[in-house]
C-alpha cells in the first residue's frame, strides 16, 4: 500500500510541475462568478457556452447516453408512464427534443451506455442490452448480460462502462455506509475484516457480450475499497477506468468528539481516481483528506480525524466533502474549445450531509488531463446553479441537480437532473 | 390549548431526561423543554431527515405533513425502534436505509417522535414513554 501512496504521491509532483507548461498552451476558465445566473434555464456556464433546455419533465432521469443514431437515451430511477426508460430526439437542430418515446416496461435503473451496436441498461439487480435501433425505442427483445447482484436499497444503482476491447466493467456498491457492525449507528464499531467487500464494495468486471453472468460465479472483482462509484468512465487515451466514488456520511453525528460540524462537512473528500487491475480504494479502512492532503484511518476503524493510514490509494483530485458525483465523462470530441480537449468532466448531484452548514457542489466540473491520464491543472467549475439559490440548506430546495452527462457525435454536452420533473440541457460551444 | 399540551407533554419527558450533552444542562432543559427534544431530534435525525424535516429527494423520506406523522401513536416509534428494514427495497422510495434506534431509551425515543408529530406541519400529537416500551415489547 505504502508503494501506492508513494506512486500516488509521485504521479501527483509530475503532474504539479505539468501545471506550468500546460498552463502556457490553454487552461480552462470555468464560470464566471460575476455572471448572472438564468434561473429559467436553470445554469450557468462560462463565456461562449450556449445552453437549450433539451428536454423537461421527462421524469427522474439518472444517466444518459448519445447514440450515433441522432437519439439521446435516459435511464429512469423511478418509472414514467411504467417505463423505465426515454429515447429523445432533436430532429430540426434547434436544441429542443420534440419526439420522446418511452421504453423499457415495468424497470427502473440509472446506468445507460453504448457498446458495439447495443443499448445497455442497469437495473438494481442486473445488467440488460437491446440491439441499438435505427432510432426510438429498442424494438428487439432484451438481453440478460449479468445478473445475481443482490436486492438491495442503499447504494444498488449498478452504472457501468466498456473498456473497448469487451470488458464490461460494472459498479457494485457497498450497501453500507463505512461497514459498521449496525447500520449507521453510533458507536457501532466497523467490521475488520468488511465482509462486504466480497460481494459488494467494488467494479466487477464481465464480458459485454456474454449472456447470463452471474456476478459471482461469472463475475471478476476487478477493483475494490469502492463505497459506491456512480460515476465511472473508461478513458480511451489513458486506457483506465476512473471513477469519482461516493465518499462516506456522517463523521460528526458519529465521532463529534474528533470531528467538529465544519469538519464533518467538508469531509471525506470525493475523490477521484485512476483504477487498475486489483486496485484497492481503502473503504472502509481509510478515507482522504484534502485540507491535510493525506488518507486518513476512518473513525469506526480507530482513526481520530489526525491519523494517517497506510491502507488504500491516494486520489489524483480530492474534491470538498459531500458533492456527490454522479457521472464522469472523458470528452472525445474537438468541438469543445481547447482547453476541454482532454480532461474529465464530473457531474456533482449536490450535497445533503453538510447540514447544519449550508449546502455544497451543485455543479459540473472539469479536470484538465493530458492524454496520458494525469491530472495537470486544477479542476474548474464548467456549470453551476442549478440550484437556483445562493444558499440552499435542504437539498429539497435545490431546484435541479446534475447527474447525468453524455457527449454526442458533434461534441455537445448533455447533462439530465432529476429534480423539477426531470430535465435535460444541450451544451455547445458557439464562442469563437 | 394543543400547544399548551405538548408543551406540558415535553415538560413531563424532560424532567427525568438523561443528558448526555455538554451543551446542556440539567437546569437549562428543564426551562426550556422542547429544546431537549430538538435536540435529540438533530443528534440523531437531522443529518438524513434535515434540520427542516425536508429529507432528501429518494434517498430520505421527508418528514414533513406525512401520514405517518399524523396517524396512529406506533407508527413514528416503531420506525424508530426498528427502522426501515422491515420495508422491502422495491415498495420503497428512498434508497437509503433507516438504521433501528432501539438504543436509545423510551424517554428519548418518546422525545424524538413527539417532536416529529408536533412540528414540520405534522399534528399527530406527542407520545409518551409508556407508548415507546408497549411497542418496544410488543
Amino acid at each position: 500500500m505504502f508503494r501506492n501512496i508513494f506512486a500516488a504521491t509521485l504521479l501527483c509532483a509530475s503532474s504539479a510541475l505539468a501545471v506550468v507548461s500546460y498552463a502556457s498552451v490553454t487552461e480552462p476558465v470555468g464560470v464566471d462568478e460575476a455572471d448572472p445566473i438564468d434561473t429559467e434555464l436553470g445554469l450557468r456556464l462560462p463565456e461562449g457556452f450556449k445552453a437549450t433546455i433539451f428536454a423537461d419533465k421527462i421524469g427522474r432521469v439518472r444517466h444518459i447516453v448519445a447514440a450515433d443514431n441522432g437519439w439521446l437515451y435516459g435511464a429512469l430511477a423511478r418509472p414514467d408512464k411504467r417505463m423505465g426508460a426515454v429515447a429523445m430526439r432533436d430532429a430540426d437542430g434547434d436544441g429542443v427534443a420534440e419526439e420522446t418515446v418511452y421504453f423499457a416496461k415495468g424497470l427502473r435503473g440509472t446506468g445507460i451506455g453504448i457498446y458495439d451496436g447495443y443499448l445497455y441498461y442497469g437495473t438494481d439487480v442486473s445488467i440488460i442490452r437491446w440491439k441499438l435501433p435505427d432510432g426510438g425505442a429498442p424494438t428487439e427483445a432484451a438481453e440478460l448480460i449479468a445478473h445475481g447482484f443482490a436486492e438491495k436499497r442503499q447504494h444498488a444503482a449498478k452504472t457501468f462502462t466498456f473498456d473497448g476491447k469487451g470488458g464490461l466493467y460494472v459498479n457494485v456498491g457497498a450497501p453500507s455506509n463505512a461497514c459498521m457492525e449496525k447500520q449507521r449507528t453510533k458507536g457501532s464499531p466497523g467490521m475488520e475484516p468488511c465482509p462486504i467487500l466480497e460481494e459488494y464494495g467494488g467494479i466487477w468486471k464481465f464480458d459485454a457480450s456474454k449472456v447470463m453472468q452471474h456476478q459471482i460465479k461469472d463475475g471478476v472483482r476487478y477493483a475494490t475499497g469502492i463505497r459506491n462509484a456512480v460515476a465511472l468512465d473508461w478513458n480511451e487515451s489513458a486506457d483506465s477506468l476512473y471513477i469519482v466514488p461516493h465518499g462516506r456520511d456522517q463523521l460528526g453525528e458519529f465521532f463529534p468528539e474528533y470531528f467538529t460540524p465544519e469538519d464533518s462537512a467538508e469531509l471525506p473528500s470525493e475523490e477521484f481516481h485512476k483504477v487498475a487491475e486489483g486496485a484497492d480504494i481503502g473503504w472502509p479502512y481509510s478515507y482522504y483528506d484534502h485540507r491535510r492532503g493525506a488518507r486518513m484511518v476512518m473513525p469506526e476503524y480507530g482513526g481520530d480525524g489526525k491519523t494517517v493510514s497506510d491502507k488504500g490509494q491516494m486520489p489524483l483530485v480530492g474534491f470538498p466533502g459531500h458533492w456527490a458525483p454522479n457521472d464522469l465523462i472523458f470528452p472525445k470530441s474537438t468541438a469543445l474549445p481547447e482547453a476541454y480537449h482532454s480532461g474529465a468532466f464530473i457531474g456533482f448531484h449536490g450535497s445533503w450531509n453538510r447540514s447544519p452548514q449550508p449546502q455544497q457542489g451543485y455543479r459540473v466540473a472539469f479536470v484538465p488531463m493530458d492524454a496520458a491520464g494525469n491530472v495537470t491543472g486544477d479542476w474548474i467549475t464548467f456549470a453551476d446553479g442549478f440550484a437556483g439559490a445562493d444558499v440552499i440548506y435542504s437539498p429539497r430546495d435545490a431546484k435541479h441537480r446534475p447527474m447525468g452527462l453524455a457527449e454526442d457525435r458533434a461534441g455537445a454536452l448533455y447533462i439530465s437532473s432529476l429534480m423539477s420533473d426531470g430535465r435535460i440541457w444541450k451544451i455547445t460551444y458557439e464562442g469563437s | 390549548m394543543k400547544a399548551a399540551s405538548v408543551f406540558c407533554a415535553f415538560s413531563i419527558f424532560v424532567g427525568t431526561a438523561p443528558l448526555f450533552s455538554g451543551a446542556l444542562n440539567a437546569k437549562d432543559a428543564k426551562q426550556e423543554p422542547q429544546t431537549e427534544a430538538q435536540r435529540l431530534y438533530e443528534a440523531h435525525c437531522a443529518s438524513c431527515h434535515q434540520y427542516d424535516g425536508g429529507g432528501v429527494p429518494m434517498l430520505q423520506p421527508e418528514l414533513i405533513g406525512r401520514p405517518r406523522a399524523n396517524g396512529a401513536k406506533g407508527g413514528v416509534i416503531d420506525m424508530i425502534l426498528f427502522g426501515s428494514a422491515t420495508i422491502a427495497p422495491t415498495e420503497s422510495d428512498y434508497s437509503n436505509e433507516m438504521p433501528a434506534f432501539s438504543h436509545l431509551t423510551d424517554l428519548e425515543i418518546a422525545l424524538i417522535a413527539s417532536y416529529v408529530r408536533t412540528h414540520f406541519e405534522n399534528e399527530g400529537g406527542p407520545v409518551t414513554s409508556n407508548d415507546v416500551r408497549a411497542r418496544r415489547t410488543k
